[in-house]
């Protein structure tokens, strides 16, 4: 992948007498990337604080003690319950629990869901071949 | 100040949005941004600090000699005053407790006990790195591979660049340095490639290889006594995801913060367990570690050039050492001596081949092509398994553990109590990934760089509160910070 990152390079040695134009184009296209890049940064962090409010509030209850640190905390607490209020955790909250549920899994419920996936196959074919016959008939 | 933190978003987004304000001035750039790597290292222990600012500075200074001195003797001395001087550093606080107390085992055995000057030395974060760094500079001034640099500030900021810091790449001097001398870009590849390879490295580390850990790898290490076979055996294919996804978690972060701040390091990590030969694995493995160690110990030992005995010899003598730049204990050592050892058994038996059975240049037909399919999927099996090996003792505290662990390979009877469908998943996902095409990372960020910004940081929060979402509590710290 990082290939990618030799090409550019190679398409920005350019001629000597193309590099003033080439650098002023390099300059104009590195500040357009940046702009997108913080304008993505930015969106990043919202998207964070907004679905991901439980880790902040983790974070901060982390910090010491202290009448800054107790005033970030009490933030958060109330920016954590807003966004739950809203609904906003939830979609974390069931993630977390699928994956939990699979954590949880043993092979016996494998073997369980292995067993009645094939049945219903087995069934779907038997229907299948069923509604085949019935229309040729 | 761990990557997978907040702390470090927070640090990146102000490092990112201050350092390419300040492109049109490259000078204070390379300030801040030095600055800011010092702060990124003193966030463990400021103490630490000096020594970082001690290495360079003999370092610098071992550059500017060299530049200056034309006798070849002299430029020999400079180099290896210098190496000395780094080795020295790194031996004193890696080393000094290891050897002390294997001395006083020794002399204990020969009835000749002492009361000897044993210290509590902690060790400094990333030292291995940077001194391995430090001798890139001196031995590549000293070769011509790089000018010896004027600035103290951009020897700084090579040895001391925060992405790679505390746990590499180890980058070289020769490839770093003239990017500092370079004005940077940020080109729409270096978002795309940045982009993919942060999120491909949070997840490696904070799902893949948090959950092996904590699940399977650390209680099946802590008794192997107390498990069956079965869980040994996954215990240790465990593992080995483990610290891939890990280091190659850590690598990738790296690379690509490196990437979103305009600079390009090498690759670390190249699909090692999709390796036929141990000699491959290690041009996949750590690469800029065993490209450091063939360059700079191999090389200078006379490689492949003296015959085949020393051939043998130091590729011995190099596996020996890297397996004692990673850590100073016994299971370290043996670790490397292993595969200095095999490294060397499978040249020998290569060339045998070649010489009974020398490779058909004709066309073969499909009964040929079978067969060399399917010796390359027994390479490829046969070296995974002896990697594996290798890596109960890289992970035992001890020879008793790795050895507990072994015997326990004959209880098969036993009921598994770590194997459960979720570990099982995540190692046969993360060995899948050793099997994807080789440009599979390449596609991703050639669909991601054109992407334009909402869409991106749609994409990027996305994948960061899903990984979130899905991972352990918690942040374990890496492997590799150990070293």
């Amino acid at each position: 992948m990082l290939d990618l990152l030799h090409e550019i390079e190679r398409e920005l040695g350019g001629h000597p007498e193309e590099l003033n134009e080439a650098e002023r184009l390099d300059a104009l296209e590195s500040r357009r990337n940046v702009m997108r890049m913080l304008q993505a940064l930015a969106l990043t962090s919202l998207f964070l604080l907004v679905f991901s409010s439980e880790r902040l509030l983790t974070w901060v209850n982390g910090f010491e003690v202290g009448p800054v640190q107790d005033a970030v905390v009490s933030a958060s607490t109330a920016w954590h319950d807003a966004m739950s209020e809203a609904g906003l955790t939830g979609p974390a909250r069931s993630m977390r629990g699928e994956v939990d549920e699979f954590r949880a899994t043993d092979w016996a419920e494998i073997r369980h869901l292995i067993e009645r996936e094939s049945t219903r196959t087995r069934e779907g074919v038997r229907l299948l071949r069923g509604a085949v016959s019935d229309r040729q008939g | 100040m761990l990557f997978p933190t907040i702390e470090f978003g927070i640090f990146f987004l102000v490092v990112f949005t201050a350092s390419w304000a300040m492109r049109a001035v490259p000078e204070l750039r390379k300030l801040f941004l030095l600055g800011a790597s010092y702060f990124f290292y003193g966030w463990w222990d400021w103490r630490f600090l000096g020594l970082l600012f001690v290495s360079t500075l003999i370092n610098y200074l071992a550059g500017l000699a060299l530049a200056r001195s034309q006798r070849e003797g002299l430029r020999k001395f400079i180099v290896g005053v210098a190496v000395v001087a780094g080795l020295a550093i790194l031996g004193f606080f890696k080393y000094y407790g290891f050897f002390l107390t294997s001395l006083a085992v020794l002399l204990e055995t020969a009835g000749l006990e002492r009361d000897l000057p044993f210290m509590q030395v902690i060790l400094p974060v990333g030292i291995s790195f940077f001194t391995f760094q430090g001798i890139s500079y001196v031995v590549d001034v000293y070769r011509g591979h790089v000018r010896a640099e004027r600035s103290l500030p951009n020897v700084m900021l090579y040895i001391s660049f925060f992405p790679q810091l505390v746990a590499g790449p180890i980058v070289r001097a020769a490839d770093f340095l003239p990017q500092l001398h370079k004005t940077v870009s940020l080109t729409r590849a270096h978002i795309g490639v940045g982009v993919v390879l942060i999120l491909s490295g949070l997840l490696k580390k904070m799902v893949v290889a948090n959950y092996l850990a904590t699940e399977l790898v650390d209680p099946v290490f802590f008794d192997p006594t107390a498990v069956g076979a079965l869980d040994l055996l996954i215990g240790i294919y465990g593992y080995a995801i483990q610290i891939y996804c890990d280091f190659s978690g850590y690598s990738d972060i790296a690379i690509g913060v490196a990437a979103l701040l305009g600079y390009r390091f090498l690759e670390n990590f190249d699909q090692p367990y999709r390796a036929s030969s141990l000699q491959d694995f290690w041009r996949r493995w750590h690469i800029s570690l065993s490209t450091w160690l063939r360059d700079y110990l191999y090389v200078p030992l006379g490689g492949n050039r003296h015959g085949e005995a020393k051939t043998y010899r130091n590729l011995f003598l190099t596996m020996f050492l890297g397996g004692i730049w990673h850590g100073a204990a016994w299971t370290f050592v043996f670790w490397g001596a292993f595969h200095g050892t095999m490294l060397a058994v499978e040249r020998y038996a290569r060339r045998q081949i070649e010489f009974f059975a020398p490779a058909s240049t004709a066309p073969g037909g499909i009964m040929s092509a079978l067969g060399n399919g399917t010796q390359h999927l027994v390479g490829i099996v046969w070296t995974f398994h002896l990697v594996c090996f290798a890596w109960i003792f890289f992970r035992a505290d001890s020879f008793a553990t790795a050895a507990s662990y072994l015997a326990g390979f004959v209880r098969w009877g036993e009921a598994s109590q770590y194997v459960t469908p979720f570990m099982v998943g995540l190692i046969a996902i993360a060995m899948l990934f050793q099997f994807t095409p080789r440009h599979l990372g390449r596609w991703l960020a050639r669909g991601v760089q054109h992407l334009p910004g909402p869409l991106l940081g749609l994409l990027l929060g996305g994948g960061i509160w899903l990984i979130w979402a899905i991972a352990p509590e918690g942040v374990a710290p890496f492997i590799y910070f150990q070293f």
